[in-house]
């Protein structure tokens, strides 16, 4: 054959082969490049085939390691239905152990699937009694069932988890990753789907169980906390409380309790707004004058003020056109910083405010870590409000100054105060310490260095003397714990309208402090939103502090010591009550009617005496004296036979039954009219009647008032 | 002599030979990592295929130190040999998956029609080399079709649709070397294909009676729509896609592909070898194993080119077209664009008959390399 011909057959040749080859790299090209995404979904949900199963999710304990939260194992029952060769007898044997209709069993071991769940999660002894059936396409598959060993206690901290223990709130949800391990799965040759495979077609890879958390929580000061939160509800039933304890110097969380609260093993009982808000990091509130801690330091550390300097209070201030007025009434008169602090005068600390400036203050504001989360390792933390600085008015200086118009959490607050009680350093405040592998190795620890130091230490230090008088002699005298120096400052402030403007009459009573003050070892918050009776924080909030710290620092061995200054003047003298008042007349009362009439005119009262009814009172009735003034009741038994006369009694708001007993013990006795309370009555009160005349009285349904 | 053997091999062809097979036995390690019947020895398959592949090389070693003219005068002892090897399947053979391919020798069981291939490739060049320049016309042809026919009769009466395919791929590519007119080749190859496709049509749509099994047929009609049986005849082709497209551009990772690990692809260390290397090492390595073999078919050409005679030139052509077809179908399949054949990645694919003809024929092109007209200088 000719040399040419050869040539061009060759050339021809390799052509043809690099256009082959062309062909299969452009389909490969195709296949891999341009579709690859695509067919990688598809190979995923091929996979999607093996059944997976949950690995043990790890265990949560307090800092000294007590179990918290644990998981059990609880067995879930599974079928492969192509090697199961008589459904019906299956069934049969399975249906009174499961616990299911024997129908719905053989529908389900006969299903043409190759996996089906026959029953997840049962208990011990079901699954032996299945296992000891030795049922050919049967098996069993160990999962876990979450168990809250404390009920609900610290219940926002750890929050719980979902039907397939995926953790939804608390610890639970913000470290679900560390807790839950890798789940294993049973997987499934594709195979099977109507096609001819060998008998060993499921193969078990079994789960890694999750890494343990170990909390900053102490099992045993969260037990107080509870208690204390406990004791509040039932005392003052507020909207809500909150209490957090804390280490002053690394920001570990020792206890964080709220009320409303919910048990994590039951949450779906409970109302949605109880366990979704973990109200210690998710309340916004005006602090009151427990943020004059803030302005207090930012005064000291810039030099601006001096303990011992001046100050006059004549009961308000004008700032702008506005009259801001003390909450004493008359003012505090003259007086220094250190009095200024301790008698948590607004005049003195808007007087510091101004003269700060808005840019010192919210450079401390802001450094004392108001205005944005702290990053405590839960989740569902709010940033707080803070007026944008570019718009706050002389005014707002004022009011931010002693702790209003300025919304902060109960973790800022209380990671403030820990700043003033550790010599000046922020901290970050965190609830988990460790976390450590199923094996006992631990994994990783959390550090507990300060973020920055916002005020220098001799300034902190100063300010702790101060902090340490409102105890001693100001208004925080009810936190005064036997045996440790404490510091700490009250607040009242009032509940802020989602409207804008406040609630009238509601008010939030908190206190916030430390101890020991020369070496603090706890910061302690307490925030009660709306108690009922009484809503002074010296008065609601300063006690639980008390109770709180006293119980945890003995727990905790930090010795007492002797001989320390006690406060100098009880509480009571310190009420701010000088408002003038009328003393109503009592006399022929029931006690209890009196003491209601005292109380509800602002005065306290005495008693004198055995008996039932009030016979003479000092004052007399009619007579003005300054609120909080004790009126002595003398008491004496059911008169009997003595005068001829006695003195009607108001019978107004009582019941049929009620008056019936007072007319009763005064030798009168009652002609009822209407059913009801009592409307008006004949003859009228305060007259001078012959014993055994019957008193006309009117009765009427009562009107229903609605709160004011 | 061993030096001058030295210096007379075509070692890149050795070397890429070599190159094939161990990432033929890497890939082969991985598909039967999670399949493998003992457990306590993932590598069973990959032990077997080392045996394979020293037979192989002990046959190439015998091919290379013979004369390869001094075959030619046994053409028709192969010939025959391999006649009776295939009738003998017919009657005594061992079957397996619906067909009827393989004879068992004591502990071996091996398939006549792999060794079938490479005698016709024997006999024919001598048929051929007697006929060079002769073969213009369709008269002319007609005393091949008739040499190859008995052959090819049988193995498609086994049933091997797919190996029968490759008979007529090495009988067209050997003609060409032979000189018959590309022309006439072309028409025959395409007439041949439209006459197939009519067939099968007219099956279809009037019940013609076809010489096909069920299952033969079906493979085309999922070639033509995957997705009409896709639990059924079209799971092969659409898991072997699903795996290759997977891998993305450098693949999941050796023995991380969920395709061939979970055992979603079928046949994974035979014929849908590739899919495995498409899903585990991704564009790239399957990039790199057709570069391989492109390199292989490559040296191959030139030693066809260089051949000092007629019946190296056309031994040559015959190996060329068989090694050539059996990549592209095989790899087309696994991809899609080439219908289910049945065919095994020469080299690469675990297989006994296959991995000991495929290095025969190496060593068989190496013997014509030998005596090249390079040597003369």
């Amino acid at each position: 054959m000719a040399n040419i011909v050869i040539r061009r057959r060759l050339a021809l040749l390799f052509l043809s082969s690099l256009l082959f080859f062309t062909c299969l790299v452009g389909r490969l090209f195709w296949l891999q490049i341009v579709k690859g995404a695509e067919l990688q979904k598809q190979a995923q949900e091929n996979r999607m085939r093996d059944i997976p199963v949950e690995a043990k999710r790890g265990d949560i304990t307090d800092r000294n390691g007590r179990l918290l939260v644990t998981s059990v194992s609880a067995e879930s029952v599974a079928a492969f239905p192509p090697q199961i060769k008589d459904p019906g007898k299956v069934a049969a044997e399975l249906a009174p152990l499961l616990e299911m209709p024997e129908e719905k069993l053989k529908e389900l071991l006969s299903r043409r699937q190759a996996f089906v769940w026959l029953k997840r999660k049962v208990d011990y002894h079901t699954a032996q009694k299945i296992r000891k059936l030795r049922l050919e396409g049967i098996e069993l598959y160990e999962e876990s069932r979450r168990q809250y060993i404390c009920g609900s206690l610290a219940a926002h901290v750890l929050g719980f988890v979902g039907v397939d223990n995926q953790g939804l709130l608390g610890v639970e949800k913000e470290y679900d990753q560390v807790l839950r391990g890798v789940p294993g799965r049973i997987v499934i040759e594709q195979d099977a789907v109507g096609r001819d495979i060998p008998s060993a077609l499921h193969r078990f890879y079994p789960p890694r169980p999750g890494d343990k958390l170990v909390l900053t929580i102490d099992e045993t000061i969260q037990h107080f906390v509870e208690r204390e939160l406990d004791k509040v509800v039932a005392q003052y039933h507020p909207a809500s409380a909150v209490i957090i304890v804390m280490d002053p110097k690394t920001g570990e969380i020792l206890a964080l309790g709220n009320r409303p609260t919910f048990d994590p093993g039951n949450w779906q009982k409970a109302p949605a707004e109880v366990w979704n808000r973990n109200l210690a990091i998710w309340q916004i509130y005006e602090p009151g004058s427990t943020f004059k801690i803030v302005t207090a330091a930012a005064a000291l550390a810039e030099g601006v003020v001096r303990p011992e300097d001046h100050f006059y209070c004549p009961g308000y201030i004008k700032v702008a056109d506005r009259v801001i007025r003390c909450w004493k009434d008359g003012g505090h008169g003259s007086e220094t910083f250190a009095e200024v602090v301790q008698n948590s005068c607004n005049v003195g600390f808007i007087q510091v405010g101004l003269k700060l400036g808005k840019e010192k203050l919210y450079h401390y504001i802001r450094a004392f870590g108001f205005g944005k989360p702290t990053g405590i390792d839960l989740p569902g933390e709010a940033s707080g409000l803070l007026i944008p600085e570019d718009k706050v008015t002389n005014l707002n200086l004022a009011t931010i100054s002693i702790g209003q118009s300025i919304g902060v959490t109960p973790i800022q607050l209380i990671t403030a105060a820990a700043a003033v009680a550790n010599g000046g350093y922020l901290v970050h405040p965190h609830v988990v310490k460790a976390i450590v592998s199923p094996e006992g190795k631990v994994i990783k620890e959390f550090s507990s260095q300060p973020v920055r130091q916002v005020i220098p230490t001799q300034v902190a230090r100063e300010l702790c003397k101060l902090l340490e008088n409102v105890v001693l002699k100001g208004t925080g005298v009810k936190a005064y714990l036997d045996g440790y120096r404490a510091a700490g400052k009250t607040g009242t402030a009032q509940v802020v309208s989602p409207k804008g403007g406040y609630v009238p009459g509601k008010y939030v009573a908190s206190f916030v402090g430390f101890a020991p003050v020369e070496d603090p070892r706890l910061v302690t918050l307490v925030v009660i939103s709306e108690p009922q009776g009484a809503y002074y924080g010296g008065e609601v909030a300063a006690p639980v502090f008390k109770a709180v710290m006293q119980d945890a620092l003995r727990y905790l061995g930090v010795p007492p010591q002797e001989g320390l200054a006690r406060p100098t003047k009880p509480w009571y003298e310190q009420v701010p009550e000088s408002k003038p008042v009328k003393v109503p007349s009592v006399v022929n009362l029931p006690v209890h009617e009196a003491v209601r009439a005292l109380k509800a005119a602002g005065l306290s009262f005495v008693l004198e005496g055995e008996g039932d009814v009030v016979c003479s009172q000092v004052p007399q009735g009619g007579a003005t004296v300054n609120a909080g003034t004790q009126v002595v009741l003398n008491l004496k038994a059911t008169p009997e036979g003595g005068g001829a006369e006695v003195t009607v009694p108001d019978l107004g708001g009582l019941g049929v039954r009620e008056a019936a007993v007072l007319l009763e013990k005064l030798g009168l006795v009652l002609n009822p009219e209407g059913t009801g309370i009592a409307v008006s009555q004949s003859p009228a009160p305060g007259e001078r009647v012959k014993r055994g005349l019957a008193v006309k009285v009117k009765f009427a349904p009562p009107e229903l008032k609605t709160p004011p | 002599m061993f030096s001058r053997l030295k210096r007379s091999l075509d070692w890149t062809l050795i070397a890429t030979t070599l190159l094939i097979i161990l990432y033929g036995m890497v890939a082969i390690s991985s598909a039967t990592h999670a399949t493998s019947p003992s457990v306590s020895d993932p590598l069973l398959y990959v032990k077997r295929q080392v045996v394979w592949v020293v037979l192989g090389w002990t046959a190439a070693l015998a091919l290379i130190s013979w004369r390869y003219e001094e075959l030619a005068r046994y053409s028709w002892w192969v010939y025959g040999g391999a006649f009776l090897m295939l009738l003998a399947v017919l009657a005594v053979g061992h079957e397996a998956l619906g067909a009827q391919r393989w004879i068992r020798l004591g502990p071996f069981i091996f398939q006549p029609s792999e060794f079938a291939k490479l005698a016709l490739v024997i006999s024919l060049g001598s048929f051929l080399a007697q006929r060079e320049g002769k073969l213009h016309r369709l008269k002319d042809l007609l005393p091949v079709f008739a040499f190859v026919a008995p052959l090819l009769l049988l193995v498609m009466k086994q049933p091997d649709l797919g190996t029968s395919l490759v008979f007529v791929a090495i009988t067209v590519g050997m003609l060409y070397v032979a000189g018959a007119p590309p022309r006439l080749l072309l028409s025959l190859v395409g007439g041949g294909l439209f006459l197939a496709v009519a067939w099968v049509w007219a099956h279809f749509r009037f019940g013609v009676w076809i010489p096909m099994k069920e299952y033969q047929l079906n493979r085309i009609i999922i070639f033509l729509d995957p997705w009409s049986d896709w639990q059924g005849a079209g799971y092969h082709v659409i898991q072997s896609q699903i795996a290759i497209g997977s891998g993305g551009i450098w693949g999941r990772g050796l023995y991380q592909g969920s395709q061939s690990q979970l055992n979603f692809l079928p046949e994974q260390h035979t014929d849908f070898i590739f899919s495995v290397v498409g899903e585990e090492l991704g564009f790239c390595g399957s990039t790199l194993l057709l570069l391989l073999y492109f390199l292989l078919l490559f040296r191959g050409v030139r030693i066809m080119v260089e051949a000092k005679d007629t019946y190296g030139r056309l031994l040559a052509a015959g190996i060329i077209s068989m090694i050539a077809f059996h990549v592209f179908v095989n790899v087309g399949m696994t991809m899609g664009i080439m219908p289910a054949a049945g065919i095994p990645l020469p080299l690469f694919s675990y297989g006994g008959s296959s991995m000991i003809v495929n290095l025969a024929s190496i060593g068989l092109l190496e013997n014509i390399y030998r005596r090249s007209r390079r040597l003369l200088f």
